[in-house]
């Protein structure tokens, strides 16, 4: 019965939280850029908006694939823990969470292709060859993290950090997290799967009205998880208030970078993953097996 | 457009609606030099909760700025009936309201009403940024108000709207180098 | 006229013996060919440095009931320009193509065929450019009313009131 609670508790809070900062991202753009901006409601009445049309289907292999991606995700969010807040204790292992995540991201590749459309496989095509640049410095550099704590489980990586932050004991392989988190979340530099003049919105192109207003929910969950594991993992023991206080700051800070950069090419996203942080990674790794930690 | 009736649902939708238009990032004919001005900083249009959009499946509004030529307006016609509804259209400038100073041309069109649905013109040749968020407000509280439902009107007559575009154009279908 | 210029035109009078040169500027001259010597001096031509066909058009001389081919040619070693033109028969509108020589003209005469309704032999890729399912007259020959065809193919909207009338009286030119 607390189970029940719990994963409403965690799955509200990522839908109000993750949409509200979605609105405040947008208003900090536009003040950078000497303009008012959207008020801060406004991603909920998109949502609203965009699952009010009368859209159109392109067969079952596309209503198929949206949902896999929507349930991979909100299966995903259940399992990471928001600061003290465990609706799974003893279950949120990191390769579960890393397993189901990619539940999520092939579902919606599924989905996208049995379109059609020539600029959905183009887009799709550029969003897992960038996940394969990611990935890898993000692992090493976790990896280097639960060898040093000697335990997999996210909330025990978190209790264990009672002297001082990961962050600062690591600073190396903090940094290459959240690089790779820049690249996870789709944000400047890195959203080259979704740019928006180039190929007409990538994968989005041919979601009509109901398909667009979950896809939305989608990428507001997915971003919880990404932030939310950098979160338990190097920035220290927190409860669930400390715990939104500094989403928002990585979030703040996440949007600051982005509203100054352009795009990178696909190429070029590949070949900076694998020669700065790849190395920065591989450093850190060697300093954990060495013992040289702060 | 005639007044339609709407159920609660349907009115509370339409408020929400209003706050959040998307539009169709199309920019047909010389109108589209003041998309621009009116996107970026000093008149600011995303205040209003309106952004543009890259695809036609996602869109709201469609803006016609400018003269369409025959070769045009048949990929108009498409893009048109491939966004979802409710969809709304507006007429920029002078060209699509009786001609403008190509009324004597071969290859253009005189009058948008007789192949899309209008809710809404703007009159100008160029209009300034300020004449188009006014008519962002005023279109806003015609979706309100419930009287913006070209898209109805469409669909009820659109044996009407066909004949005026095969006398127009021949055929609607598009045959070109690159289709074929 | 430049001096390399007037010495290829001094050539250019023992090819041709009917020429008629009108100097349009210092670096401009304007040659008038009748229309069986016209491939001989584009070739030559091209062959003393005037390689580059800036353009390839027609004007309609509706009274004297002939076309007026002109071909524009220019030097990027010493910037002078070439025009050359010809007349042609305007009922039975034929002239060579020039594809062998500039690869170009192959869309310019596409479309000349189009507007004027000019056949070119020796290009056989007739087909439309700009205009899809035309029914009527080549549209820029003289005989073409685009006035008429507009308000037959795309009506016109009605007004209630007489709306010139009103703009004029407006702005000062009646007293109403």
């Amino acid at each position: 019965m607390m189970t029940i609670i719990r994963v409403a508790a965690v799955l509200l809070t990522g839908f109000f939280v993750g949409l509200t900062l979605e609105g405040v991202s947008r208003k900090i753009i536009a003040r950078i850029q000497r303009r008012y901006g959207p008020p801060w409601y406004q991603n909920f009445i998109d949502v609203f908006k965009a699952l009010s049309k009368n859209g159109i289907t392109h067969g079952w292999i596309f209503d198929f694939g949206i949902l896999m991606a929507l349930g991979g995700v909100i299966a995903t969010l259940a399992f990471v823990p928001l600061g003290d807040l465990v609706a799974f204790p003893g279950l949120d292992n990191l390769f579960i969470i890393v397993y189901l995540f990619a539940v999520g991201a092939l579902g919606m590749a599924m989905g996208m292709v049995g379109s059609g459309n020539p600029n959905s496989s183009i887009g799709v095509a550029r969003a897992l060859t960038q996940m394969l640049g990611y990935e890898i410095p993000y692992m090493i550099s976790v990896s280097a993290v639960m060898y040093y704590y000697k335990t997999a489980s996210v909330s025990e990586l978190m209790l264990s950090q009672q002297d001082s932050w990961t962050l600062l004991k690591m600073p190396l392989g903090g940094i290459v997290a959240f690089i790779s988190l820049l690249g996870m979340l789709g944000k400047k530099p890195f959203d080259t799967p979704i740019a928006p003049a180039e190929i007409a919105s990538g994968p989005m192109v041919e979601l009509s009205a109901k398909y667009m207003g979950l896809l939305m929910l989608m990428h507001t969950f997915s971003i919880f998880v990404e932030i939310g594991l950098f979160v338990d993992i190097f920035l220290g023991i927190s409860n669930y208030w400390t715990f939104l206080i500094k989403f928002t700051v990585i979030w703040i800070l996440a949007t600051l970078i982005s509203s100054v950069l352009p795009r990178f090419r696909i190429e070029q996203v590949v070949k900076f993953y694998w020669k700065v942080p790849l190395g920065l990674a591989f450093l850190q790794a060697l300093f954990v097996l060495l013992g040289w930690v702060f | 457009m005639a007044n339609h009736e709407r159920n609660i649902w349907e009115k509370i939708a339409d408020q929400l609606r209003s706050k959040s238009l998307w539009m169709l990032h199309y920019c047909t004919g010389c109108g589209a030099i003041e998309l621009p001005p009116s996107m970026t900083s000093r008149f600011d249009m995303e205040r209003f909760g309106m952004g543009p959009m890259a695809t036609p499946r996602q869109a709201d509004i469609l803006f016609i700025t400018g003269y369409l030529s025959a070769k045009t307006l048949r990929r108009v016609i498409y893009t048109y009936e491939q966004m979802p509804e409710p969809k709304y259209v507006i007429g920029f400038g002078s060209c699509t309201l009786n001609g403008g100073i190509y009324y004597d041309s071969y290859a253009t069109i005189n009058r948008l009403d007789y192949y899309i649905p209008v809710d809404l013109y703007i009159a100008g040749c160029m209009p300034r940024p300020e004449a188009l968020l006014e008519a962002f407000n005023e279109l806003m509280k015609m979706i309100r108000k419930g009287e913006a439902n070209g898209w109805r009107d469409y669909k009820e007559n659109y044996d009407w709207y066909k004949s005026n575009q095969i006398r127009s154009l021949g055929e609607v279908l598009v045959h070109d180098e690159f289709h074929e | 006229m430049m001096s390399s210029m007037s010495e290829i035109v001094k050539n250019l009078k023992t090819l041709v013996k009917k020429l008629e040169i009108v100097e349009i500027d210092e670096r401009e001259v304007k040659i008038e060919v009748p229309c069986e010597k016209t491939l001989n001096v584009l070739s030559f031509l091209k062959g003393n440095g005037y390689s580059h066909l800036s353009i390839l058009t027609a004007v309609d001389w509706i009274e004297e009931n002939k076309f007026e081919i002109v071909y524009v040619l220019f030097s990027w070693e010493n910037g002078g320009k070439f025009v050359v033109s010809t007349k042609i028969d305007r009922k039975k509108a034929k002239f060579v193509s020039v594809m062998h020589l500039w690869p170009i003209a192959r869309f310019y005469e596409r479309e000349l065929h189009e507007f004027f309704g000019i056949q070119f032999e020796g290009n056989d890729d007739m087909r439309p450019l700009f205009l899809e399912n035309w029914d009527s007259l080549p549209p820029l020959r003289k005989d073409f009313d685009p006035l008429e065809y507009s308000k037959e193919k795309f009506p016109d909207r009605e007004y209630i009131k007489d709306v010139i009338y009103e703009a004029k009286v407006i702005r000062g030119d009646l007293n109403g």
